[in-house]
């Protein structure tokens, strides 16, 4: 009774995951991996891996095998555009005859990562607020970090679990993500640079994270706006120069740059040894990041690109390929002025607007920023909305593969069906970031307010 | 100093409030009427489910290659007295021999290999119902496995293969004919009559552009059982050797007659498994004996697995050639129980009288229906829910359904037992014409169907209510659900004004995640719902037991089940402000959800099912409060939620619903079990929606029924 079981295990943590103290993060960390172990050794077949909400053609591990199999006879591994993936993952991956261990050990470190992440953010918050004699007492008796609770919320999503034993590869890249922010917010350059390095050869998209970790390393954690530690200091009239004068740290930046470089290299001369025999440097590009930028397939998924390109004309192509990824880059700079004081935050924003962009998105991509969102409950408590984007998300997901079914299966529906989900899960992930990103607006007008009104006294 | 008080002022209150957007504002305006905007629209809803007789819409053939009844038939005597002559071999063996089932396959494939045409035998083992929690969302054929059975049972049907003479043989028309080779049975005699005169015609004819197969499949262990296993056959080959070894040393070892038989006949039929091309359409014909009839007529039966239906065109040729070329009454099932309700004929006067007003008003309004036309649509309407509902297909069709192939199963019955030659003759001749005349349409088909409606429910065989007429009354019967449920949310997450502390204070509340205790409540009842459903393939391997044993030992442990939970998770502390709301608004979201799903996976269990919960989900309101209440209304409202309440309990709704339509005469316990077994054995998705969307919010209801607020 498997099925049975695990659904009890579920319900049970879900349950106790709100009241769980520090020491219950471990106890249901063990738990999510019996739990996933016991979904991949389930003896009936739960088809995760070949649904197209689980696995794209970049993550997909049927597509791997096949790039294993055609580097093992001496071809090159994107022969035939079946593999799109870094051929470091093909050497790494390849060989490996039980692939899901290495998938739930990514998620198990993902978690541990945000959890380390996360106290490091809320020592940060802490400071900040004590330096603005903000901290009281209400603030200060939360049980529970938010950092077990985002780790929690990484480890039980139902998205991450499914990501994880449909052997997609997007575990690992969210691994590589999740280590760039960890390293930039505990102000590890080298770290940091190795993760982002990583990140980006695996799946591009995280290239645009460098300016976070870039605030991150020198700024520091994330803090309320800066002038409100200036206007303080006016306040304090002769009370001299306190440290609390946020200087940027050029150094660190220097540091993450130069390590960068040195990463960068680094992966390139592995990739070039690996693709050496059959291929060239300029071949995996073109087939991974190439693939990735064109758009080459058009097989339905959650995204809002693939139905897109396959309605339009082809010599409109490049034009909208290059509005539908500039959209992206459009976002970049104003969000980063008005959030440089959050570049954790910041960083989360990218993350999900980049994975409701993306040509290939999966339901990995959304698991990873709603981990991240949990690291900023504090900040986020009065968030609008969200029982009604809770809804909205599982009701998505539930419908997601009825309209595929209807669809693929019963042909009494078309793709039309499914693209309609599709939209609604896009709608549904804009409504998250902006609302994430006005609250945490409204969270520091609430700081401003409150710490003028201190002045005042 | 005036300047800082300014500020202090403006601090207090907000400066200025931005008006909302107009959508956001009319948003705020139906939460706030939700309890006058909920009954407008169940009661609209309900209205709507009862007007869809009348806004039932005339069939008409929307592909244009199909031209049914252009051509004139081409079907001569000469096929019908060959095709008695086979029907006369069949009956004339002595069905009590042992070997009378071989000698009339060895009959039939003789005669088929007489026109010329590929034959082949088709052996299966009846294939056992099973359940697959894990099927629905998987394909067709992925739950499937192909273990060796016994081999006592098996069956063999006879194939018939045309293939087109100037095609390229890649499409297909299928026609079924059920045929019991072990009995003797003159209606199923009567029924390869007509299959192979259709069969020797098109033989012989020049136009085909399909393949045409006819199957005679063996019904000795049902209809459905061998048509799908061919199906399964012909659509999954077998590429294993051990497989196919296995099933042969079977036959070797248990019938050396059939085998020595066959190899008799090797010159003719073939061994192996024919195929032609993918199936364009499929027909499967019965002939029936019915009594009391006043003419010959054709029944229709479409309702494959979960509501799924073959493309209206079909069922639109099959009906305008019995109707208009061969003088046939058609007619769909419907519940002959509704013909007998008192207040379905008074409904009908009414709206019968309407119409005639409105007409009056304005000759233009012609929306008036007679009041037997409006009865009889409601009966064929109701049933043709109930068997969309069911999720069981009503015939052998229903196997092709699921390879995505359009099939309909024609029932003819004639007026009379048939003792004189020539009435007999002129019966086959008007049946052969019919069939003849559905495959020269299907056969001009370019495409595979998919001009006309896939979703659409039968009001008579001329009329039908399109998905966009229906989703209109289930739409507004649902669209309640989330309004109430933002405006519970709403008043319970509302700020306290007795609790609003100073203001100058970072007061970090999780106000706003009030409503993940409810989510935590409702989902842990889900898990159960979830238990419950899958508890039966457990206890159905019990051996040696009866239906109600196996149905108390299953209430019994889904009780337990419910206590246990209840136990683990009862919470000590007092309730909170706003705490049933909260419970009650995510419950509203969940059932919300789960009867979208449902009526995009089955709409009319959605639509029954949302006929039972919209009102339980939103009458249930804590029976402590309307007690303490003590008003006309709260007494009201009392009494509904007690009585819906009891029936929306699944068991008890069965129960009245069987009372209703067969009296409430012999009730056995076991027969709900029975019923839930049938569902789960076709693996249809009503079992799923039963288990974890409506038992899981009954319990849910009757939680905030009793809750101690």
């Amino acid at each position: 009774m498997p099925t049975a079981n695990t659904e009890e295990e579920n319900s049970k943590s879900e349950l106790q995951k709100n009241h769980g103290g520090g020491g219950g993060f471990t106890r249901w960390a063990v738990v999510a991996v019996i739990f996933r172990l016991a979904l991949i050794y389930f003896p009936g077949n739960l088809n995760l891996s070949s649904r197209p909400e689980v696995s794209t053609p970049l993550t997909s591990i049927r597509r791997l095998a096949e790039g294993y199999w055609l580097k093992q006879s001496s071809m090159s591994p994107y022969a035939g555009s079946m593999y799109h993936g870094s051929p470091l993952l093909l050497s790494v991956l390849g060989p490996l005859t039980v692939k899901s261990l290495v998938f739930v050990l990514a998620d198990l470190i993902s978690s541990i990562l945000i959890r380390a992440t996360g106290r490091k953010l809320q020592i940060a918050y802490r400071k900040s607020l004590k330096s603005l004699n903000l901290l009281n007492k209400s603030t200060d008796s939360g049980a529970l970090s938010s950092g077990d609770i985002a780790a929690l919320v990484y480890l039980w999503n139902p998205f991450t679990i499914v990501a994880c034993v449909g052997l997609s590869t997007s575990p690992v890249e969210n691994l590589f993500t999740i280590l760039t922010l960890y390293g930039a917010a505990t102000g590890l350059a080298p770290l940091a640079a190795f993760g982002w390095v990583m990140a980006t050869h695996l799946s591009l998209y995280p290239a645009i994270l460098i300016i976070p970790v870039i605030l991150l390393l020198g700024y520091g954690p994330d803090a309320p706006p800066s002038k409100l530690f200036r206007s303080k200091e006016h306040g304090k009239v002769g009370d001299g120069k306190s440290s609390q004068e946020i200087i940027f740290s050029w150094r660190r930046v220097f540091h993450l740059l130069v390590w960068t470089s040195l990463w960068s290299v680094y992966v390139l001369v592995l990739c070039s040894i690996s693709v050496k025999q059959h291929g060239s440097l300029q071949e995996m590009f073109q087939r991974t990041y190439g693939f990735i930028l064109t758009v080459e397939d058009l097989s339905p998924n959650i995204g809002v690109l693939w139905y897109f390109f396959a309605e339009v004309f082809d010599f409109f192509r490049d034009f909208f390929l290059i509005v539908f990824h500039s959209n992206i880059l459009f976002m970049i700079l104003p969000l980063a002025i008005r959030l440089k004081h959050r570049p954790c935050f910041l960083a989360f924003v990218y993350i999900a607007i980049s994975s409701m962009l993306k040509s290939y998105p999966s339901v990995g991509d959304s698991a990873l920023y709603l981990g991240l969102l949990g690291l900023f409950l504090d900040e986020l408590a009065d968030m609008q909305f969200s029982f009604f984007l809770f809804c909205g998300y599982v009701g998505v997901s539930l419908l997601s593969p009825v309209m595929h079914n209807l669809w693929i299966w019963r042909g009494t529906g078309n793709a039309n069906f499914y693209y309609a989900t599709a939209m609604a899960y896009a709608c549904f992930q804009i409504v998250l970031v902006v609302e994430s990103v006005s609250s945490m607006l409204n969270h520091d007008r609430k700081l401003t307010k409150l710490s003028t009104s201190k002045l005042q006294k | 100093m005036a300047e800082v008080e300014k500020k202090e002022v403006a601090a207090a209150t907000p400066p200025w409030k931005p008006k909302p957007r107009p959508i956001v504002r009319l948003g705020i305006v139906l939460i706030s009427h939700s309890l006058l905007v909920s009954v407008v629209c169940c009661t609209a809803g309900v209205v709507a489910l009862f007007l869809l007789p009348m806004l039932a819409k005339n069939t008409y053939i929307s592909e244009n290659a199909l031209m049914p009844g252009s051509a004139s038939s081409m079907l001569s005597n000469d096929d019908i007295s060959e095709a008695e002559r086979l029907a006369k071999d069949l009956t004339s063996l002595n069905s009590g021999a042992a070997d009378a089932g071989i000698e009339r396959r060895r009959v039939l494939a003789k005669y088929l290999s007489d026109l010329g045409v590929e034959v082949g035998y088709h052996k299966f083992e009846p294939h056992q119902n099973q359940f697959h929690p894990l099927h629905f969302f998987s394909s067709p054929d992925s739950g499937l496995s192909r273990e060796n059975g016994s081999c006592s049972s098996y069956g063999i049907n006879v194939v018939g293969i045309i293939r087109a003479p100037q095609a390229d043989g890649k499409e297909a028309i299928v026609l079924v004919t059920p045929f019991n080779f072990r009995k003797n049975s003159s209606s199923e005699a009567l029924s390869i009559s007509i299959g192979y005169a259709v069969f020797s015609l098109l033989s012989r004819v020049t136009w085909l552009a399909k393949d045409i197969i006819w199957l005679v499949a063996d019904s000795q262990y049902g209809e459905y059982a061998s048509v799908a296993s061919w199906l399964r056959d012909y659509h999954i080959p077998v590429f294993s050797a051990s497989s196919s070894h296995n099933a042969d040393s079977c036959f070797e070892g248990n019938n050396i007659n059939l085998l020595r038989e066959e190899s008799l006949d090797r010159t003719e039929i073939s061994s192996g498994f024919r195929r032609a091309g993918t199936m364009a359409a499929a027909l499967v014909l019965k002939v029936t004996d019915v009594k009391g009839q006043l003419e010959d007529t054709l029944s229709v039966y479409a309702e494959a697995s979960n509501g799924q239906m073959p493309n209206l065109d079909l069922i639109n040729v099959v009906n305008y050639l019995a109707v208009h070329r061969q003088g046939l009454r058609v007619k769909v099932e419907k519940f002959l129980s509704v013909l007998r309700w008192e207040w379905i004929w008074v409904l009908g006067d009414t709206l019968n009288f309407i119409g005639k007003v409105a007409g009056s008003l304005n000759p233009e309004w012609k929306f008036g229906i007679s009041t037997p036309d409006y009865v009889e649509g409601t009966a064929t309407l109701a049933n043709s829910l109930y068997r969309q509902a069911l999720g069981i297909p009503t015939g052998p069709h229903g196997a092709f359904r699921d390879f995505q192939v359009d099939a309909i199963t024609l029932e003819i019955s004639p007026k009379v037992v048939y003792t004189n030659q020539g009435r007999r003759n002129e019966f086959i001749l008007r049946s052969a014409r019919l069939i003849e005349g559905v495959v020269r349409s299907v056969n001009n088909l370019l495409e595979k169907f998919h001009q006309s409606f896939f979703l659409y429910l039968l009001t008579s065989p001329a009329k039908f209510v399109s998905v966009g007429v229906y989703m209109i009354g289930f739409a507004l019967l649902v669209a309640p659900l989330p309004l109430v449920a933002a405006s519970l949310y709403v008043d319970a997450n509302k700020p306290d004004p007795s609790s609003q502390g100073p203001k100058h204070k970072l007061q970090i509340n999780f106000k706003p995640w009030k409503w993940l205790s409810a989510a935590k409540q409702v989902f842990t009842v889900h898990a159960w719902g979830v238990f419950v459903s899958l508890l039966p393939y457990f206890i159905s391997q019990i051996p040696n037991s009866t239906p109600a044993a196996h149905s108390i030992i299953w209430f019994s442990l889904s009780t337990f089940g419910l206590l246990v939970l209840y136990l683990i998770t009862k919470s000590h502390s007092k309730p909170q402000k706003g705490e049933w709301e909260n419970l009650k608004s995510v419950t509203i979201s969940v059932v919300f959800i789960g009867l979208l799903l449902m009526s995009v996976v089955n709409f009319a269990t959605a639509q029954i099912g949302a006929l039972v919960l919209v009102p339980a989900c939103l009458l249930a309101q804590p029976l402590k409060l309307d007690i303490r209440d003590a008003s006309l209304k709260s007494f009201l409202r009392i009494a509904c939620n007690v009585f819906i309440s009891f029936v929306a309990f699944p068991p008890v709704g069965f129960f009245v619903l069987k009372g209703v339509n067969e009296g409430f005469g012999d009730m056995d316990v076991g027969e709900f079990w029975t019923w839930l077994e049938s569902l789960w054995a076709w693996n249809s998705a009503t079992y799923i929606y039963i288990g974890m969307v409506h038992l899981p919010c009954w319990v849910l209801c009757l939680h905030i029924l009793l809750h101690s607020c």
